[in-house]
C-alpha cells in the first residue's frame, strides 16, 4: 500500500475489469470499443479537489497512450514534468534523461498490469470492484465501487465515462478529497511520432 | 584366601545389580516425559565470553531463529499464489502450533494514519531532514511538484493533514523493505518475479524449536503443505530454525542407530569369530550398561542430552566392549580359563586403562566447548558403568564356561611377535623410526587447519538452497553480526544510535550493507528532534510556492504549529505503536548501569567493515559471533594441545605407579608417536586438521595407552597380549571408524582421526613390551 500511481491504477482498473468481465454484453463493447487503438493522444486537466481549499489544485498537460509502448505524461502547467509509464515501472524525465523511480513498487506493479491489460493479458482485478456501467457506446459511465479491504479503506466510489474514448475519470477518496481528471479532446492514432518512439525507446 | 575370594564373587554381582537397578529406575524417570533429547546445535557452541548485556543481547538475536519461520508459497497464476497462502495461513493459524501467523499486510489505515501523524518527525529519515534543514527551497519546491504528480507515492496522510509532505516521506520509513509487497486487493504479501508469484508466511512457532517435538511437528506440516501446494503445480520455500533442527535431529537419530547397530553387530561378530561360544556374547552387556549410565548423567548434570553426544557417545560401544576382552583374551593362553582368576590377574591392567582413558576423555571436559564437555561427561560416565559391570557382574555370568578360542589367531599372533622380536634385535628399530619420522614429518608439513564453523556442521543442503533461494527472493537476509548500543539513559542511546545510523547509512548508500534496523529510526534524539524544529520555525521564509498554489497561509501555519507542539513521545510509547513491530525487539531495557539496545543488519557484510563502523564511537560494540567462535576454534587449538600434553603427563604419573618412570614413558610416547603419524597421514590424505580431528587425536592418546599398557603388563604372554590389542583395536574402530560415514563433516572428520590413531596405536603396541620379554618369548 506504499505507493499507489492513482492514474495508472486507475486505467488499469478500468481495462482489467473491462476485458475480464465476461457476461454483460456491453462491458465486453466497451472494452473491445476502448482497445482497439494503437495509439491515443490528447490534452488532460487534473482537478484536486481538497476539502482544505476553496479552490482546486489544477494542473494540466498532454499524453499519449501507446498499446505496445506504454504511456507518456507530460505535466506542463503548474511546472513542467515529464512521466513514462512502461514494463520496466515509472520514469521521470530529469536533466540526465529518463530516470526510473526507485521505492514505487506497487505503482510499478500496477503499470505493468495496465501494460499487461493493453496488450489484452486478462487479470483478475475486477474481483475488488462493483461494477455498474450505464448509457450507450457514446456515452458511458461506469461506476466502480472497491469491495477489497484495502482498497476500500481508500476509495469510496470512482466514476469513469466517456463516449468513443474515456473522457473523465473521477475518484472518490474515503476522507472526503477527490481527484478529477479529464480527458476532453482525445484522438485515436495509428502510429507513433518519432520523438514519442525515441521516448519510450531510452 | 579362597572362601574370601568367593565372598567377594558371590557379593560383587549383588551389589552391581542394585546399583543397575538403581540406575534404571533414574533413568525410566528422567525419560517420563519423553526422551530428554535436544537437537539444538547451537546449544552445544560455547557461549560467548561477555557480561549479562551482551547475553541478553545475543539470546535476543537467537530468538527469531528459533522461532521464526519463513515460508513462500509460489505459483506462476498470482491469483492461486494467493489463494495458496490463504489456505496454507489460516490453517496454520488454527493448528495451534504457531502462536504467530502472518501473512496479510495489516489493513488498519485509520491506526496506521493516526501514528504516522505523531511521529513523522521522529521517522523522517535522515536524506530529507538533510533537505529540510541544508535547501528548505528545494524541500518546499519538491512538495509543490508532488501535489501535482499523478504518480507519486500513495500517501496515507491527506494533504490538509501533511502540507509539507514529512508524513508522506516519514511513511518510506515504515516501509517494508525489500522487495516484498502487499498485493492491493487482498492485502497478501508477494514478491514477483518474472513467470512465478511468492506469497510470503511469516510464522512464529510457539515453544521452543529445539525441544525434541515441536521441530519434527513443524516440519511434518511444512513437507505436508509442501506436497499440497506442488500438487496444484506451484512451489514452496521454507526456511527457518525449527526445520534445521528437525533435519539434524533426523540425521543425528538415523546415524546414531546406523553406527550403533553396525557397531554392536560388528562387536558381536568378533566375539564369535574370535571365542566361538555363544554365551560371550553376554560380554556385549557392558556397552549398553555404558550407554544408561551415560545418558542418565548427561541428563543429571545438563538436564537434558543433545543428539551430537548421543551420535559421538554412540562410539563409547567400542571401548566399552573393550574391558571384558582384557580377561577374555587371556583364555589363549591358559589351557583352563575361569572369569574370576582371569578378571584378578588383568584387574590392575584394566584399573589402568579406566584410569587412563577417564583422563582422556575429562582432558575434553576442560576445552571451552558445551560439546565436548558433554561428550566427556557422557564417555566418563559410560567408561566407569562398563567397567563395573564387567569387573562385578559379567564373571559371576561367564563363570564356569569353557572358553576354546580359535588357535588359528594365536598362531598368527605368535609369527607376528617373533618377526617383531627379530626385527627389535638388530637396527631394524633405528631404521624403522628414522622412516617413521621422515613420513610424519612430510605429512605434517602439507597439513592446513580449518576453523569455518559453517563448513563443519554440514547443513542440509536441500534446506540451505531453500534458505538462499528466500534470500533472493525477499531481499531480506538477517546476520547474526549486530552491534550492541550502550548508554546512560535513553536520550543517549538514541543519539548514539544515530552516530552509527549515520555511518551505517554510507555503507548501505555503496551498498556494503542491505539495511538496517535502529531504535533512533523509530524516536529520534532529542537535540535533533530540535534542528528539524528549528528548520521547521524557518519554514515561513520558503514556502511561497505552496502560496502559489492556491494553499492558504493560515493552514500552513496551523500545521506548522500543530509539527512545533506536537509533544515528544518516549521510547516506551514509540514502542506501544502496532508500527513499531520491528523494532520492538531491538530494545533491552534499562539496569544498573543504564540502557542498551540492538542494531540489527540485513545482507552479509565484511566484518572489519563494520568494526570500522564502530569504532570511534562510545558505547557501540560490534557483536559478531561467528567470526568471534571461529577465531575461537583456532585458539582452542592451541590449548587443546596444552590439554593433551597436560592429559599425557598425568597418564604418566598414574603409570609410573606399575610401570616405573622408564616403562611409564615408554607407553606413553607410542600413543604420541601415532598420534603424530595420524596427524600426518591427515597431511598426505589433504584432509584439513579440525578442531575435531585434534580432539580425536587427543581422546588416541587415552585409548592408545590401553594398549600399551594390554602389551606391557604381558599376561599370558606377548602372542596372547597381542591378540588381545588386536581385538580391542577392531572393536574401537567398529564404533569409531564407522563416524567416518557421518554427514556431518565435523563427526566424520572426528571418525577419520580415530581410525588412523587406531590403527597406528595397534601397530606401535608391540614396542610396549620391555625388550628381553620380546627376546624371550617365542
Amino acid at each position: 500500500m506504499k505507493a499507489l500511481a492513482r492514474f495508472t491504477l486507475l486505467i488499469g482498473l478500468l481495462l482489467t475489469a473491462l476485458s475480464s468481465q465476461a457476461e454483460p454484453l456491453p462491458l465486453d463493447q466497451l472494452s473491445q470499443q476502448l482497445s482497439q487503438h494503437p495509439v491515443v493522444r490528447g490534452p488532460f486537466v487534473q482537478e484536486k479537489h481538497l476539502r482544505a481549499l476553496p479552490q482546486p489544485l489544477t494542473s494540466s498537460g498532454t499524453f499519449v497512450l501507446a498499446a505496445d509502448a506504454g504511456l507518456l505524461w507530460k505535466l506542463e502547467k503548474p511546472l513542467k514534468q515529464d512521466y513514462r509509464i512502461d514494463a520496466n515501472g515509472i520514469a521521470k524525465r530529469t536533466a540526465d534523461g529518463w530516470q526510473m523511480q526507485p521505492g514505487r513498487d506497487v505503482a510499478a506493479q500496477q503499470s505493468k498490469l495496465f501494460l499487461d491489460v493493453l496488450k489484452g493479458n486478462h487479470s483478475g482485478l475486477a474481483r475488488n470492484f462493483e461494477l455498474q456501467l450505464s448509457g450507450d457506446a457514446k456515452a458511458w459511465t461506469l461506476t466502480m465501487t472497491p469491495t477489497s479491504l484495502l482498497l476500500k479503506q481508500v476509495f469510496s466510489r470512482i466514476d469513469i465515462s466517456g463516449g468513443e474514448l474515456v473522457e473523465r475519470i473521477e475518484l472518490h477518496e474515503v476522507q472526503g478529497d477527490r481527484t478529477l481528471l479529464r480527458m476532453p479532446a482525445s484522438v485515436a492514432g495509428d502510429d507513433l511520432s518519432a520523438e514519442e518512439r525515441s521516448d519510450f525507446a531510452h | 584366601m579362597r572362601t574370601e575370594h568367593a565372598l567377594i564373587e558371590r557379593r560383587l554381582p549383588r551389589l552391581f545389580a542394585v546399583l543397575l537397578l538403581a540406575l534404571l529406575a533414574l533413568t525410566a524417570w528422567q525419560w517420563r516425559n519423553g526422551p530428554p533429547v535436544a537437537a539444538s546445535i547451537l546449544a552445544l557452541l560455547p557461549s560467548g565470553a561477555g557480561d549479562a548485556r551482551l547475553q541478553q543481547a545475543e539470546a535476543r538475536m537467537q530468538e527469531p531463529i528459533q522461532h521464526d519461520l519463513l515460508v513462500l508459497v509460489g505459483h506462476p497464476q498470482r491469483e492461486r499464489a494467493i489463494a495458496l497462502a490463504g489456505e496454507l495461513g489460516s490453517q496454520w493459524r488454527d493448528s495451534g502450533h504457531f502462536g504467530q501467523v502472518r501473512w496479510q499486510l495489516d489493513s488498519d489505515l485509520d491506526a496506521l494514519r493516526q501514528h504516522l501523524r505523531e511521529s513523522r518527525l521522529d521517522l523522517l529519515p535522515a536524506a530529507d531532514r538533510r533537505l529540510l534543514i541544508e535547501r528548505p527551497d528545494a524541500f518546499i519546491e519538491q512538495r509543490a511538484a508532488a501535489l501535482f504528480d499523478p504518480f507519486a507515492s500513495f500517501s496515507l496522510l491527506p494533504p490538509e493533514q501533511d502540507w509539507f509532505g514529512l508524513g508522506a516521506r516519514a511513511q518510506q520509513a515504515l516501509n517494508f523493505g525489500g522487495r516484498v509487497q502487499p498485493d492491493l486487493a487482498s492485502g497478501v504479501l508477494l514478491v514477483a518475479e518474472p513467470g512465478m508469484t511468492w506469497a510470503v508466511l511469516h510464522l512464529r512457532s510457539r515453544g521452543d524449536a529445539f525441544d525434541m517435538q515441536s521441530p519434527l511437528v513443524i516440519a511434518q506440516g511444512i513437507a505436508a503443505a509442501r506436497q499440497g501446494v506442488e500438487a496444484e503445480s506451484g512451489q514452496l520455500l521454507a526456511t527457518g530454525g525449527a526445520l534445521y533442527a528437525a533435519a539434524g535431529q533426523h540425521k543425528a537419530m538415523s546415524e546414531m542407530s546406523l553406527i550403533g547397530g553396525a557397531a554392536s553387530l560388528g562387536t558381536l561378530l568378533l566375539l564369535l569369530i574370535g571365542f566361538r561360544r555363544p554365551r560371550v556374547l553376554l560380554s556385549l552387556l557392558p556397552i549398553g550398561v555404558a550407554l544408561v549410565a551415560g545418558c542418565a548423567a548427561c541428563v543429571l548434570i545438563f538436564r537434558q542430552i543433545n543428539a551430537l553426544t548421543l551420535v559421538l557417545g554412540a562410539s563409547l560401544i567400542g571401548v566399552a566392549a573393550d574391558y571384558p576382552l582384557h580377561y577374555l583374551s587371556k583364555s589363549w593362553g591358559h589351557a583352563e580359563w575361569r572369569s574370576w582368576s582371569a578378571l584378578r590377574s588383568t584387574l590392575p591392567g584394566l584399573s589402568l586403562s579406566l584410569g587412563t582413558n577417564l583422563i582422556g576423555y575429562l582432558a575434553l571436559a576442560f576445552t571451552p566447548f558445551p560439546a565436548l564437555t558433554q561428550i566427556a561427561a557422557f564417555s566418563a560416565a559410560g567408561l566407569i558403568g562398563a567397567y563395573l559391570c564387567s569387573v562385578c557382574l559379567l564373571p559371576a555370568w561367564l563363570n564356569g564356561m569353557q572358553l576354546r578360542p580359535a588357535p588359528r589367531l594365536l598362531a598368527l599372533a605368535t609369527r607376528t611377535i617373533s618377526w617383531h622380536g627379530r626385527l627389535r634385535q638388530g637396527r631394524g628399530t633405528y631404521w624403522l623410526l628414522a622412516l617413521f619420522l621422515a613420513f610424519c614429518a612430510g605429512g605434517i608439513w602439507q597439513l592446513h587447519s580449518q576453523n569455518d564453523l559453517r563448513q563443519w556442521l554440514g547443513k542440509d543442503p536441500a534446506l540451505f538452497a531453500q534458505s538462499q533461494r528466500i534470500v533472493e527472493l525477499t531481499g531480506q537476509q538477517p546476520t547474526s553480526q549486530f552491534f550492541l548500543v550502550r548508554a546512560s539513559d535513553e536520550a543517549q542511546l538514541l543519539q548514539r544510535q544515530q552516530a552509527l545510523g549515520a555511518r551505517l547509512d554510507g555503507l548501505v548508500g555503496n551498498s556494503q550493507l542491505r539495511s538496517y534496523l535502529s531504535l533512533n529510526q523509530l524516536l529520534a534524539p532529542t537535540e535533533q528532534l530540535q534542528a528539524t524544529r528549528a528548520a521547521l520555525r524557518a519554514l515561513p521564509e520558503h514556502w511561497q510556492p505552496l502560496l502559489d498554489l492556491g494553499i492558504p497561509a493560515d493552514a500552513l501555519q496551523a500545521e506548522l504549529q500543530q509539527l512545533l507542539e506536537q509533544p515528544q513521545a518516549n521510547l516506551d510509547q514509540a514502542l506501544a505503536s502496532p508500527q513499531a513491530e520491528p523494532w520492538r525487539a531491538l530494545w533491552l531495557g534499562r539496569d544498573d548501569q543504564g540502557v542498551a539496545a540492538i542494531v540489527s543488519l540485513q545482507g552479509q557484510t565484511d566484518s572489519a567493515v563494520l568494526q570500522g563502523a564502530a569504532n570511534g564511537l562510545d558505547g557501540v560494540q560490534l557483536v559478531d559471533r561467528l567470526g568471534e567462535l571461529n577465531r575461537l576454534f583456532a585458539a582452542t587449538q592451541v590449548s587443546a594441545a596444552e590439554l593433551k600434553l597436560i592429559s599425557c603427563l598425568a597418564i604418566v604419573l598414574l603409570l609410573c605407579i606399575p610401570f616405573g618412570l622408564g616403562g611409564a614413558l615408554r607407553v606413553v610416547c607410542l600413543p604420541l608417536l601415532a598420534a603424530l603419524a595420524s596427524l600426518a597421514c591427515l597431511g598426505w590424505l589433504g584432509q584439513p586438521l579440525t578442531l575435531f580431528s585434534l580432539f580425536g587425536l587427543l581422546l588416541i592418546t587415552a585409548i592408545g595407552v590401553d594398549y600399551a599398557i594390554l602389551m606391557r603388563e604381558n599376561i599370558g604372554g606377548p602372542a596372547v597380549s597381542l591378540l588381545g590389542t588386536l581385538l580391542s583395536a577392531v572393536s574401537s574402530w567398529l564404533s569409531f571408524g564407522l563416524l567416518l560415514i557421518s554427514q556431518t563433516p565435523a563427526i566424520a572428520n572426528f571418525g577419520l582421526a580415530i581410525s588412523l590413531g587406531l590403527m597406528f596405536c595397534f601397530l606401535l603396541s608391540p614396542w610396549a613390551a620391555p625388550r628381553h620379554t620380546a627376546q624371550v618369548q617365542p
